[in-house]
């Protein structure tokens, strides 16, 4: 079965962030388990048809979060599936930008709640 | 027996009927998805019969382009009586054909796109799958062609190390360098085709890269099987080289007649295989805005991963990819060998 990343066009994040935050979804949820070979840099701007650096930075930022180790010559490698140790309030960052746009979006905090767990769930159960 | 010339012209007139076929296989290109698409643009209903009529018409006169640039030249060669050249006529025109056909496809779709119905931004699935060359490679053929080639090469630096009156060093060993640059140059071509690009959209996405696949694999093996028949047409060097005078035309028209056959056998495997594996098209966003640039014809952007650029324009060819960089080398190469080939007389 191949595994995908998914790139949104009209997403508005940057095409890195969209590649990073992907990969970190497969690896969270142990589509790509440890040792797992990524593909080189230059396929996949290739295949997006975006410049190296893209690609690049997203694989510097997963690197940097302890998850991939970058060898040159012989790709990248899905290393661990937590990332380094990082401080509470880092790590609900993201969580709180997610959660205001979803207030801005007009959402109740009981909607929002039902999603969250339900999210919550589904990640759990695919990183069995 | 024919003469080597009527062989010549024979796979000049094969080439025609292949050409026709191709003409008919793309004709029917901007319409194989149905009167609501115009190859990759989505049109509204009724735009045959409108606009697209001339969209159509003006794509299908681009076609024609090739045949206009072959039959002058083809007559000039008749007239010349230098029948020989017709080979390199059909090496010539098959890349004119391709390249043709890429930028005719471009125009058309720009042009139908004035007239396209509006469409949701395509979400892209990027297969996290390595392609490399290696795991295309079946290394029992990669064996037999080496084999073939280093064992014939051998045997022709053994015959002009012994052999104080061979005709010559150049003579005995420039068809050999043409059809070892050729493999060459079909290595380059596999490796393209397995680096080249291909995201595909969101939904679907398993079929259609499996689809895509099957579309590689087809090409990757006729790839090796004109690598094999390039290999095969080395073994008829030192037969050539060993036979008397007397009994080399007769040589020669068997092994013209053993080519064409294996062109005949390998058209009508390819186009029976193309049919197989046919892929949709699909226009893929243009993350990069690299379309809303104009650009020449030929460009140098480094900062573009791409071989061919979609520039608002028309396609542009991005002289920065080592891709570009490596085929102009090649072709320099080709174009060298082939100016210093020892004419037929």
């Amino acid at each position: 079965m191949p595994i995908f990343l998914t790139i949104l066009p009209d997403d508005p994040r940057p095409i890195y962030q969209q590649v990073a935050d992907g990969i970190k979804e497969l690896i969270a949820h142990g589509r790509l388990p440890e040792g797992a070979s990524l593909p080189p840099v230059r396929q996949l701007a290739a295949d997006l048809g975006v410049n190296l650096n893209t690609i690049a930075t997203a694989y510097r930022e997963l690197q940097k979060d302890g998850l991939i180790a970058v060898k040159h010559g012989s790709g990248s490698v899905v290393t661990s599936r937590k990332t380094n140790e990082r401080s509470q309030d880092e790590l609900l960052r993201p969580l709180r930008t997610a959660l205001t746009e979803l207030i801005l979006a007009g959402l109740s905090p009981a909607k929002i709640e039902t999603i969250v767990m339900r999210e919550l769930k589904l990640a759990a159960k695919e990183s069995e | 027996m024919m003469t080597p010339e009527q062989y010549i012209v024979a796979t000049y007139v094969l080439f025609w009927l292949i050409r026709i076929q191709g003409c008919l296989r793309r004709g029917r290109h901007p319409l194989s998805r149905g009167k609501e698409w115009f190859l990759t643009v989505r049109v509204p209903e009724g735009f045959y019969e409108g606009p697209g009529r001339m969209v159509l018409r003006r794509y299908w006169m681009r076609m024609l382009i090739p045949f206009a640039i072959d039959i002058p030249f083809a007559i000039a060669i008749f007239w010349s009586g230098r029948i020989w050249l017709l080979n390199i006529l059909i090496i010539g025109l098959c890349a004119l054909i391709h390249v043709n056909h890429l930028y005719s496809v471009d125009i058309a779709e720009r042009q139908a796109r004035r007239y396209a119905m509006p469409q949701e931004p395509m979400a892209v699935a990027l297969s996290l799958q390595t392609r490399r060359l290696r795991d295309y490679t079946n290394w029992a053929f990669e064996t037999v062609v080496v084999l073939l080639n280093a064992g014939i090469i051998g045997w022709l630096i053994r015959y002009v190390t012994t052999q104080p009156h061979h005709p010559g060093l150049w003579r005995v060993f420039a068809a050999p360098v043409l059809l070892v640059y050729l493999q060459a140059g079909l290595l380059f071509v596999k490796w393209l085709l397995v680096i080249g690009r291909t995201p595909v959209p969101h939904s679907d996405a398993v079929d259609y890269m499996n689809a895509l696949e099957r579309l590689r694999k087809f090409r990757l093996q006729f790839c090796d099987l004109t690598r094999l028949s390039f290999a095969l047409a080395i073994i008829f060097v030192p037969i050539r080289v060993s036979l008397r005078p007397a009994m080399l035309t007769r040589a020669v028209s068997i092994w013209l007649f053993c080519w064409l056959i294996i062109t005949i056998v390998l058209t009508i495997w390819g186009e029976i295989q193309r049919k197989r594996v046919m892929v949709h098209r699909v226009q893929l966003p243009d993350f990069q805005r690299l379309s809303d640039v104009a650009r020449p014809l030929l460009c140098y952007e480094p900062s573009a991963p791409g071989l061919i650029l979609r520039s608002a324009n028309g396609l542009s060819l991005n002289l920065a990819s080592p891709v570009a960089q490596g085929g102009f080398l090649y072709l320099a190469g080709l174009i060298a060998i082939l100016a210093i080939l020892p004419r037929p007389h």
